[in-house]
């Protein structure tokens, strides 16, 4: 299998996460990449993905796993920079003998969101033993703990960096910026948000995918 | 403006269709002397979808020196959050107001479209009327299927393209930059601009006569085609088969609109499907054409198109197949498991009146063959209203839903069998042999739904019926004539937007612009004297009213007209363009 990193910015940023899953997979059509199907009824391209990104959040490092035969990584990565649409560039591919199921193994993102005011109070949060943000689940209001899911967050310049927590343990980093907002009076919004790395463990630390599969 | 946007499109639903940037985009920032911004009327799931409107964008951005942008209809969510930040309308490749334009030309789909024109306007800040816009506007045109009648939105426009965009937009986008170097004013460049075939200007009324294209076949056709980031209505690549439809339905104004019939050769098809399957990536590829089935060579075609789609893994659909063509709807549906019959009239009597040349035969044999087939889905539409209609008619419609039921039961390969029946009701539309027809009011149509409500209550069996409210008012612009430019501003006044989408559509906004207007329904929706000239007389579009109405007296007496291909019927369109080449 060969998995990509690509970016979602500019206008891809608008669009959703089941429709970026087809345009990649059309990417893929066009590109010629051999890929391989499942063998169901209804048989399906077998590609992967990582954690959705709200809507706006733009990102550096999105994962897009492919089981696909007779390309080589950098063939791989050079068809599929001439079939994407401008904001899905990829950076680089590796070819893996095994899945590593990054859906599963990706623990949290690091994220950069551009900000203004007292930035500085922000990082006050690590210091406390609860952070609780007014959310909605099932379109109900409800409030909620992150502080456990909250894994760092620093200041430089214009920028609060955070790493929280995604995929099966998942904090909305728009429901954060939304939570900072209204406690912190700083000013920030989803389109100022972007992703910068998805963070694996390995032993005890946290390393970016790249970092761990190369 | 891009902060504010990236703000409001944060708020808003679907916000892809609002940004462009898809794969296949052309060149915005190649060098050219005239930008153009073509519109549609309705929503971009909707416009993306139409070919009419991927050729011209495409066509006019394969020119030198010329660029076209894309704008539709924004959701009411969007048009909101415009108003409230005193943003106007923009194009999606540049984020242009549509003001900073050469050129705005709207493609109108069809009468329920008409609303949107203002809706748009408004948004854009264009004056409505083309007398209240002077040289600084862009010259705002209007083109599209409704452009067959374009009486009812005519003062809103400059210029109305009538035709082929592929002839009479190209021309009169290249005079207009020509006109424009040379610094001609805009009254002068309109008087120009009537001497290009199908290009009518409401302000001189000059008689025109509708562009068509004289070689389909070496026609201009994209390839390299947008492919939307979000779902849009017709998610697939389509090729064009052919143009205009030779069996003469007398209800059906495309039939007669397109005509003269103009085929394009297998080997061309079969290059335009390879392009565009290696170009977009589509998994689905359809061919197009008012009645695909009769294309002289589908099978050739369907042969060679199958090695290539199964070589890339991309399914073949074959719409709008007519009930007498199983055989080939068989083909299509390897596989599936749903088939759609529309024999439009319950009784053979009433088809004979609407020539839609499906007999009992065809009925019987075509579900016979569904159903030993294994189909599961039966999807039957209807017409309800069409002239001469009786209570018997009607009840051919429950009849052949009774031989749907008969036929599974002795032959049916799958258990289970769901019909689902809909009806629309007959609008008489101009150019066409019932052009003179009345239709139906609303008290009859609601007797009419209801007797089929009623019959239709079995089980397995669903019935669904197209709004009667809509119909009237659809009707109404259809023949309608100058006169009602105010009835549609006053419409859009009283809420009236997004008409073709029934959770919008608001019968008593447009009623009470009728009344406002004195104007008296019935004279449109009525019968119409035969010696009457039409609003729409004034464009000659081939077909000739001479044949139109020996239609109109045929059908009167039960007689048919058979399909042109093998012998020409002589209805006019032919003096256009060659039909068969
Ligand atoms: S088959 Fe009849 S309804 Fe269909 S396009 Fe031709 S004339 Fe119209
Ligand atoms: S001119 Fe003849 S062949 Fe051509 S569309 Fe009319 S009837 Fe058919």
């Amino acid at each position: 299998m060969i998995i990509v990193e690509h970016k979602k910015i500019g206008d891809m940023g608008y669009v959703s996460h089941k429709d970026t899953l087809k345009v990649l997979q059309r990417a893929l059509k066009r590109g010629k990449i051999n890929v391989e199907y499942s063998k169901g009824f209804v048989p399906h391209m077998l590609t992967y993905t990582t954690t959705p990104l709200p809507l706006g959040v733009q990102s550096d490092a999105e994962y897009f796993g492919v089981e696909c035969t007779g390309v080589s990584a950098s063939e791989f990565l050079e068809r599929f920079n001439r079939s994407v649409p401008a904001g899905l560039v990829g950076s680089w591919a590796v070819e893996l003998l095994k899945n590593p199921n990054l859906a599963f193994i990706v623990v949290a993102s690091e994220y950069r969101i551009k900000a203004s005011g007292n930035l500085q109070a922000v990082t006050g949060i690590l210091d406390k033993s609860s952070y609780v943000i007014d959310t909605v689940k099932k379109g109900e209001p409800i409030q909620k703990e992150i502080r456990d899911m909250i894994f760092d967050i620093r200041v430089e310049g214009e920028e609060i960096v955070c790493v929280l927590a995604t995929g099966n343990i998942n904090l909305r980093v728009d429901s954060f910026v939304d939570s900072l907002v209204t406690n912190f009076g700083i000013k920030a919004n989803r389109n100022g948000i972007i992703r910068t790395k998805q963070l694996v463990k390995d032993g005890e630390k946290l390393v970016s995918v790249g970092e761990f599969l190369r | 403006m891009e902060d504010i946007l990236s703000d409001i499109l944060l708020r808003v639903e679907k916000p892809a269709r609002y940004v462009g940037g898809e794969y296949n985009l052309p060149n915005m920032d190649k060098p050219c002397s005239h930008r153009t911004c073509l519109c549609f009327c309705d929503k971009y799931e909707v416009g993306m979808s139409n070919i009419g409107v991927r050729i011209l964008y495409h066509m006019l951005n394969d020119m030198e020196g010329f660029v076209c942008e894309r704008s539709f209809a924004p959701d009411l969510d969007m048009a909101k959050e415009l108003q409230e930040h005193n943003l106007p309308l923009f194009s999606l490749e540049t984020k242009r107001p549509l003001l900073d334009f050469d050129m705005v030309a709207f493609s109108v789909g069809f009468e329920l479209h008409f609303t949107n024109i203002i809706y748009m306007f408004d948004l854009a800040h264009i004056p409505y009327y083309a007398a209240d816009r002077d040289d600084s506007y862009p010259v705002i045109i209007a083109g599209g299927p409704c452009a067959v009648n374009p009486m009812p939105f005519a003062d809103f426009f400059d210029a109305i393209m009538i035709g082929e965009g592929e002839i009479n937009f190209k021309q009169f986008n290249e005079l207009h930059d020509k006109c424009m170097k040379e610094g001609i004013s805009k009254q002068e460049f309109l008087k120009r601009a009537t001497t290009i075939e199908g290009v009518y200007i409401p302000s001189l009324n000059n008689p025109t006569k509708r562009a068509v294209v004289q070689d389909l076949d070496k026609s201009y056709f994209p390839t390299d085609i947008l492919v939307p980031n979000c779902d849009i209505v017709h998610d697939r690549s389509t090729i064009e088969l052919f143009r205009g439809c030779a069996n003469g339905c007398r209800f059906c104004q495309a039939c007669f609109y397109y005509r003269p019939i103009r085929e394009r050769k297998v080997g061309t098809l079969v290059n335009y499907a390879k392009a565009l399957m290696d170009n977009t990536g589509y998994d689905e590829l359809s061919l197009s054409s008012l009645s695909t089935s009769d294309y002289s060579g589908l099978k050739d075609l369907v042969d060679q198109l199958k090695v290539e789609a199964d070589e890339r893994k991309i399914k073949l659909a074959l719409p709008s197949l007519r009930l007498d063509s199983f055989e080939a709807e068989i083909y299509q549906e390897m596989g599936g498991s749903s088939l759609t019959f529309a024999p439009e009239a319950g009784t053979q009597r009433l088809r004979n009146v609407i020539n839609k040349n499906v007999s009992e035969q065809d009925v019987y044999n075509s579900i016979k063959g569904a159903m030993e087939y294994g189909v599961k889905n039966v999807k039957l539409y209807f017409m309800i209203g069409l002239p001469t209609e009786t209570m018997e008619d009607l009840q051919g419609i429950v009849d052949i839903v009774n031989l749907v039921k008969d036929l599974h039961r002795q032959y049916g390969k799958s258990k289970m069998l769901n019909i689902i029946v809909s009806t629309a009701v007959f609008i008489p539309k101009p150019l066409t042999p019932f052009q003179w027809e009345r239709q139906i009011s609303m008290q009859e149509m609601k007797e009419k739904q209801e007797f089929l409500i009623e019959k239709l209550r079995m089980k397995n069996v669903k019935y669904s019926w197209h709004g009667a409210e809509s119909s009237v008012v659809e009707s109404l612009l259809a023949r309608g004539d100058r006169k009602l430019s105010s009835v549609i501003v006053d419409a859009y006044h009283n809420g009236c937007v997004f008409d073709s989408w029934s959770e919008h559509f608001n019968f008593e906004g447009w009623m009470k612009a009728v009344q406002d207007n004195n104007i008296n329904l019935e004279e449109y929706t009525g019968e119409q004297a035969e010696d009457k000239v039409f609003a729409w007389d004034i464009v000659d579009n081939g077909v000739t009213k001479k044949y139109l109405l020996s239609e109109r007296y045929k059908s009167r007496q039960g007689i048919t007209t058979p399909n042109c291909m093998g012998k020409c019927n002589g209805c006019g369109a032919s003096k256009l363009g060659r039909c068969f080449e």
